[in-house]
């Protein structure tokens, strides 16, 4: 019995000297409970250590205005924040971000993820109450992000005469703004001018028979994958005047559907015939139009710019053009926008929206990430840069994009891209005998999801 | 593996032995303590981390594991505790833990528009419920601290006033005005906003007077600056109760993780919350005719599949197995090697290059087997099935045959022998004798296999994502042609589709779990009856 | 098969009798065996084929086999030079099998200890875990990806080390499982150890401890072996809890990284994708090579006396 006593005695001994040396160690990281599990522990620490010292300095400088500071030496930083970004735009925002470092002493930690991870991803962190500061998303996501209170308000008053209006808009709900634009994107119709120089079709149809004398694989193609994409297929949707949602007198969009009734019927059946033409069909995904283009098996399709800037960059020459009307009225592309969300629950709230107010606004910012992803400024300045204004191809977007409407923001939408991708694969698949009635059933099937949730 | 290692033969580790017996310090016991001091610093650490976050459950359970772990190892009693202590720690934190939290969030609402906790909807409905007075100009402003309160003072009238969230703009003696700003105030100093203080400047709403129509001011970033915002909600901590300030409507907390309004309505621009709602995500997938009959041949499904896949694999497995059960047989091993690649080879890696292999356009199925010919093989949901049973058989049949062969070789020869005396042909020889106990060997494996296959998350998922989808209109929680109760969790949760509904899907995930847990104990007892038989 | 007398026989009908013998006996066994190995390869010869194709993106076009023959994407697998797709393979596998080595450990030593417990002491309460086990053991982990999420989101506010994106927290959830099957599996192996040694031991003087590190664990060392290498390769294909946990790229095992390359069809890089299988299969097909021989018996044995 002693025996045990005396190994309690020396094993709690123990135990107490290993935890102070364990508590010493880590006390600085795991305190700070708010901080983001992304930053670096290492960071952590310092930024916490720093922090008493600085203040004084930051109350003289008068915030927002540039200091100068040398990121690599870590007792320099003030703070930092975390920004989610993907792949494709990681290398755009490196320079915004160190600029912002240099001026403001912050450190941006630039987490990269996979883009299709990105939403649901800020979804359920900010949910649970952690996440990054700031993360990049379509302006889409607005209506899902907005009713789970996962984004913050932000004042644009101060830049919004530099940005576009309707990418302004876009990210804007019931006047006020939630996000920052920084680019706007919309499809047109792609050429291959190794195949065919001309095109003089004003229909659809006509660019099938033109696609099709061509001789090669395929005439027209026009992406769709087994859940549908319903995005690609809006055009010609809204060229038979079926639109989406029904818009109110200020031209924002309502929760009433607009896609049903005579127009959505010929959509149906119009589609129905494409399927058969093989211009559209489930197992055609984004994937291999991009193989079929580049292999010279289709002279035209329909896609955007995050494939013409690969294409122009390995030499193949191709057009871009606004999409022939299929049935009568303007061939409408959405447009979407992309943009920076700021997280309601963001760690480091005040840095965050000095990055994305006054950096990621900046016409140089904006233009950066236009080089490297193609998608049209926000920041007005940058638009009328002549690197755009004189590029052929983004010429060719900017007059595809004509009457192009945005995409739907409002909470219902989440109702709709599901069905309504699934039903055209239907369709086009030749899945269902009767278009029409398959159309009218979705029409149904939307109509009651929407009601539902917003009961 | 001959020698067997029964180390306390000798008399030096008997000794060793009889000293531990008697209670001396053993290297083992030395082992032991240093190890047992390990775990105690980390137990505590948690404790005092636990104690720092103020996270009163995971302080006490953390208390509690370091007690029995202590009582466990140090206590003469309790000898299989201190085999089954490790695992049941984790056991008990990640499996059984994670199960009760599963069974708990089954009976709430989680999903969209229901991710959060309450005050953080109502936080953010009144964010989003602020908006910018038009036509009112900003006032300049500074931001004053005391203490650890804060401030916003600005010049009306010549006059320097302020306030708080809780109090109007004031008349505030002591402050300095040049050229119409405050410079200085005593007893208060001027700040400016920075990351430290900006969340609690960001809830510093200063009304303009006592009406709050009036609207209220708060600071811009620069600290020098105030816009007029209005609400167009006002939240009542005390009836817990939203006042559309427009209109006059009162929203209350309907008890379903939403502000309603007293016809049940939900309140426009609201946000929703977590809540527990009981048994209504059971309800719906057992009175949802639109969930439960999908549901059903969800099941049929999976049975099916699991069922084939082990029926297959096994067949193809004992072939294999029986022609390869010959000594004479020359390369035995190379053959063998290379059979067994497809079961050596990561599961999820295999099922998704049988995905680029089943491409319809691309794939080598098509390409080389068919001539060319489109068939879909994922597209249909006949073909999608069948192509998932034969990537399984694919899969699978090399551990049967290992197996097999395995159970084949440990069937006594003498039993072999007597039958082959007896002079029973081969046929015979095989179907009463050889099939017999090679069943009994290997049935327990093929219940498990049959129950790894009920689960088979990544072949499903990775091959087909349960699709092809259900054609017209249907919505994302409609179950795939080739889905699998898991997942079709998995489709509910609306990880990658559609908007999540974890609550549903926790109680799809319960209700699978009691359904596999009595088919296992069901299928253990009779596993069991065939041993005693045999 | 009895032999047939080929004595009488002239030579070159003996000769001719003798191939067809041989053909009768063994040499259909091989043609058989030549084509289940086909079978089980060609997939693995178009993995290859997709590995060696030049093309950025898209299934290759399988009619145009190796008729390209390029490096590329595993020149890309190690530098992570194409701006469009971040790939970090090395980091990738490094986790895999960091992860892969603790949870085979942890379970082999979790596993083990608590199958011996339930194999040689007789104790109150032992039928009731055993049962409570079993069942316990048929709840999927993966069903409760989203309990796992918000565990970790607490557990990482107190300990960060236990919290999302980390690896340690990964392995616990792994070992959380571990009780599970392999427990059932040892269990029956450790029952075929006759108890006689034991209790041989313990009258020479030994304690439990003794007993189970020097003869028990020596002596079941087949479903040792299988045991790891089940949970190492299951861990090696683990997605979903996987995916929920590490959310920092770098931090991804092989499963997650390689699934990201593929996710998107607009940008799914199918090359870069065989070519990370393929060499991240190697170690585990080292491995199940090198135990090959424990596995039959240490699947089988078991279950035939448990």
């Amino acid at each position: 019995m002693k025996r045990l006593v005396a190994v309690a005695v020396v094993a709690l001994g123990l135990t107490a000297g290993l935890a102070a040396c364990g508590g010493g160690d880590k006390s600085g990281s795991g305190g700070e409970s708010t901080t983001s599990a992304e930053a670096t522990e290492e960071a952590t620490v310092s930024a916490d250590d720093d922090n008493p010292a600085a203040d004084p300095a930051d109350a003289d400088d008068g915030n927002p205005a540039a200091g100068s500071y040398d990121c690599s030496d870590a007792s320099q930083i003030q703070g930092e924040i975390t920004v989610w970004v993907d792949e494709t735009r990681i290398t755009a925002l490196q320079p915004a971000a160190d600029l912002f470092c240099a001026e403001q002493g912050v450190k941006v930690n630039l987490i990269q993820k996979v883009f299709d991870d990105l939403r649901k991803d800020f979804a359920s962190q900010v949910a649970a109450g952690s996440g990054p500061d700031i993360t990049v998303g379509a302006n889409d996501w607005l209506g899902e992000f907005k009713t789970n209170g996962l984004v913050a308000p932000i004042d644009l008053s101060g830049v919004a005469d530099q940005l576009s209006p309707a990418a302004l808009g876009a990210f804007s709900s019931e006047g006020q703004a939630y996000g920052v634009p920084y680019g706007t994107e919309n499809i047109a119709l792609v050429r291959n001018n190794a195949l065919i120089s001309e095109t003089k079709a004003t229909t659809f149809d006509e660019l099938i028979e033109e696609g099709k004398a061509v001789g090669q694989k395929y005439s027209v193609i026009i992406p769709m994958g087994d859940a549908g994409d319903a995005y690609h297929m809006y055009p010609i949707q809204s060229s038979f005047g079926a639109e989406v949602f029904e818009t109110d007198a200020e031209g924002d969009y309502t929760d009433t559907l607009a896609m049903g009734g005579e127009a959505g019927h010929k959509f149906a059946e119009y589609l129905a015939k494409l399927g058969q033409e093989g211009v559209v069909k489930s197992t055609i995904t984004g994937d291999i139009l991009g193989q079929a283009f580049t292999a010279g098996e289709v002279p035209y399709v329909i896609t955007g710019p995050w494939n013409t800037s690969t294409w122009v960059a390995s030499g193949m020459d191709i057009s871009v053009l606004p999409i022939p009307s299929a049935g009568g009225e303007p061939a409408a592309p959405f447009m979407g926008v992309q943009g920076f969300y700021l997280s309601a629950k963001a760690a480091n709230a005040f840095d965050a929206e000095t990055f994305l107010v006054d950096y990621l606004t900046r016409a140089d910012v904006q233009l950066e990430l236009y080089k490297l992803g193609g998608r049209m400024p926000a920041n007005l300045e940058a638009l009328a840069d002549p690197s755009i204004t004189d590029d052929p191809v983004a010429k060719g977007f900017a007059e595809a994009a004509g009457d192009a409407q945005v995409q739907p923001s409002i909470p219902a939408m989440n109702q709709v891209w599901s069905p309504w991708g699934l039903t055209e694969v239907a369709i086009a698949d030749g899945k269902v005998t009767d278009p029409a009635a398959a159309w009218d059933e979705m029409i149904t099937n939307i109509e009651t999801a929407i009601a539902e949730n917003a009961g | 593996m001959s020698e067997l290692p029964l180390k306390p033969r000798t008399q030096k580790s008997r000794k060793a032995a009889t000293m531990a017996v008697a209670g001396g310090w053993g290297p083992g016991f030395i082992v032991k303590l240093i190890l047992m001091a390990l775990i105690d610093a980390i137990g505590i650490f948690g404790v005092i981390q636990a104690w720092r976050a103020g996270s009163t459950t995971i302080l006490v359970v953390a208390i509690i594991l370091l007690l029995v772990v202590n009582y466990v190892y140090f206590a003469r009693r309790a000898i299989p505790g201190k085999y089954l202590v490790p695992g049941m720690v984790f056991l008990l934190i990640f499996q059984v833990y994670v199960m009760l939290y599963t069974a708990y969030v089954s009976i709430t609402n989680y999903g969209d528009q229901h991710m959060g906790s309450k005050d953080a909807a109502i936080t953010a409905i009144q964010s989003q419920h602020t908006a910018v007075a038009p036509d009112k100009d900003p006032y300049a402003i500074v931001v004053l601290q005391k203490g650890t309160d804060y401030y916003l003072a600005t010049v009306v009238d010549g006059e320097a006033e302020y306030g708080t969230s809780d109090q109007p703009l004031e008349a505030l003696d002591g402050a300095t005005i040049t050229d119409g700003k405050i410079t200085a105030v005593d007893g208060y100093d001027i700040v400016k906003p920075d990351r430290d203080n900006w969340d609690t400047l960001q809830t510093l709403a200063v009304p303009l007077s006592d009406d709050a129509s009036q609207g209220f001011l708060m600071t811009e970033r620069n600290g020098t600056q105030a816009k007029v915002y209005l609400p167009t909600v006002r939240y009542d901590k005390a009836a817990d109760t939203f006042t559309d300030t427009e209109t006059g409507l009162v929203y209350h907390d309907g008890g379903k993780g939403q502000f309603v309004d007293d016809a049940g309505k939900k309140m426009p621009g609201s946000v929703g919350w977590r809540a527990v709602i009981g048994f209504a995500n059971y309800k719906t997938i057992f009175a949802d005719t639109k969930m439960m009959v999908p549901l059903l041949k969800v099941l049929v499904w999976t049975i099916c599949f699991a069922f084939l896949s082990v029926a297959t694999t096994f067949f193809l497995g004992l072939i294999l197995a029986l022609v390869f059960n010959s000594p004479r047989i020359k390369g035995q091993k190379i053959y063998r090697t290379l059979m067994i690649l497809p079961y050596a080879f990561p599961g999820f890696m295999t099922a998704l290059l049988w995905k680029a292999m089943l491409n319809r356009d691309y794939g080598v199925i098509n390409k080389w087997i068919f001539f060319g010919a489109e068939i879909d093989w994922l597209g249909n949901p006949w073909l999608a099935r069948l192509s998932i049973i034969l990537v399984n058989l694919w899969l699978g049949y090399p551990y049967m045959f290992l197996v097999c062969t395995g159970s084949l070789q440990s069937i006594p020869s003498e039993m072999m022998e007597s039958a082959r005396v007896d002079g029973a042909p081969p046929l015979r020889q095989f179907r009463s004798i050889t099939l017999p106990l090679l069943f009994i060997a290997v049935a327990p494996l093929l219940i498990s296999s049959f129950a790894f296959n009920f689960n088979n998350f990544n072949l499903i998922f990775m091959l087909t994502g349960g699709g092809p989808l259900p054609g017209t209109g249907s919505d994302t929680k409609i179950p795939g042609a080739t889905d699998i109760l898991i997942s079709e969790v998995y489709r509910l949760a609306g990880v990658d589709l559609g908007t999540p509904d974890y609550g549903l899907a926790t109680a799809l995930s319960i209700l699978i779990f009691v359904l596999v847990g009595a088919i296992a104990a069901f299928s253990f007892r009779q596993t069991r009856k065939l041993e005693e038989m045999a | 098969m009895s032999a047939i007398d080929t004595s009488n026989v002239p030579l070159t009908n003996r000769a001719k009798a003798h191939r067809v013998k041989w053909w009768r006996e063994v040499g259909w066994r091989h043609c058989v065996g030549v084509v289940a190995v086909l079978y089980s390869i060609f997939p693995l010869v178009f993995a290859v084929n997709m590995a060696l194709s030049p093309g950025k993106t898209g299934v290759p076009d399988a009619s145009k086999l190796f008729q390209q023959v390029t490096g590329d994407q595993f020149v890309t697998l190690f530098t992570n030079n194409r701006p469009e797709t971040q790939v970090h393979f090395l980091n990738w596998l490094a986790n895999t099998v960091i992860v892969g080595i603790f949870t085979a450990i942890g379970t082999v030593l979790m596993g083990g200890a608590a199958a011996y417990a339930f194999s040689r002491f007789r104790y109150k309460g032992r039928r009731t875990t055993l049962t409570a086990l079993l069942i316990i053991q048929m709840f999927p982990q993966m069903l409760a990806f989203v309990a796992v999420f918000l565990l970790l989101k607490s557990l990482g506010e107190v300990i960060p080390i236990l919290g999302q994106d980390s690896l340690v927290a990964l392995i616990c959830v792994y070992l959380g499982g571990a009780l599970g099957v392999n427990t059932f599996l040892m269990y029956g192996f450790f029952n075929t150890v006759p108890i006689s040694l034991d209790e041989a031991a313990k009258i020479d003087g030994a304690t439990h401890a003794q007993i189970f590190w020097g003869i028990i664990l020596r002596l079941v060392a087949p479903v040792l072996a299988v045991v790891g290498l089940l949970s190492f390769i299951s861990s090696f294909s683990e997605y979903i809890i996987a995916k929920l946990v590490l959310t920092t790229p770098t931090k991804w095992t092989v499963a997650v990284g390689l699934y990201s390359l593929v996710a998107n069809d607009r940008y799914a890089a199918w090359g870069l994708f065989a070519a990370g299988a393929l060499i991240a299969a190697i170690p585990v097909l080292a491995l199940f090579l090198f135990l090959q021989r424990y596995i039959v018996s240490g699947l089988t044995a078991g279950a035939v006396k448990g």
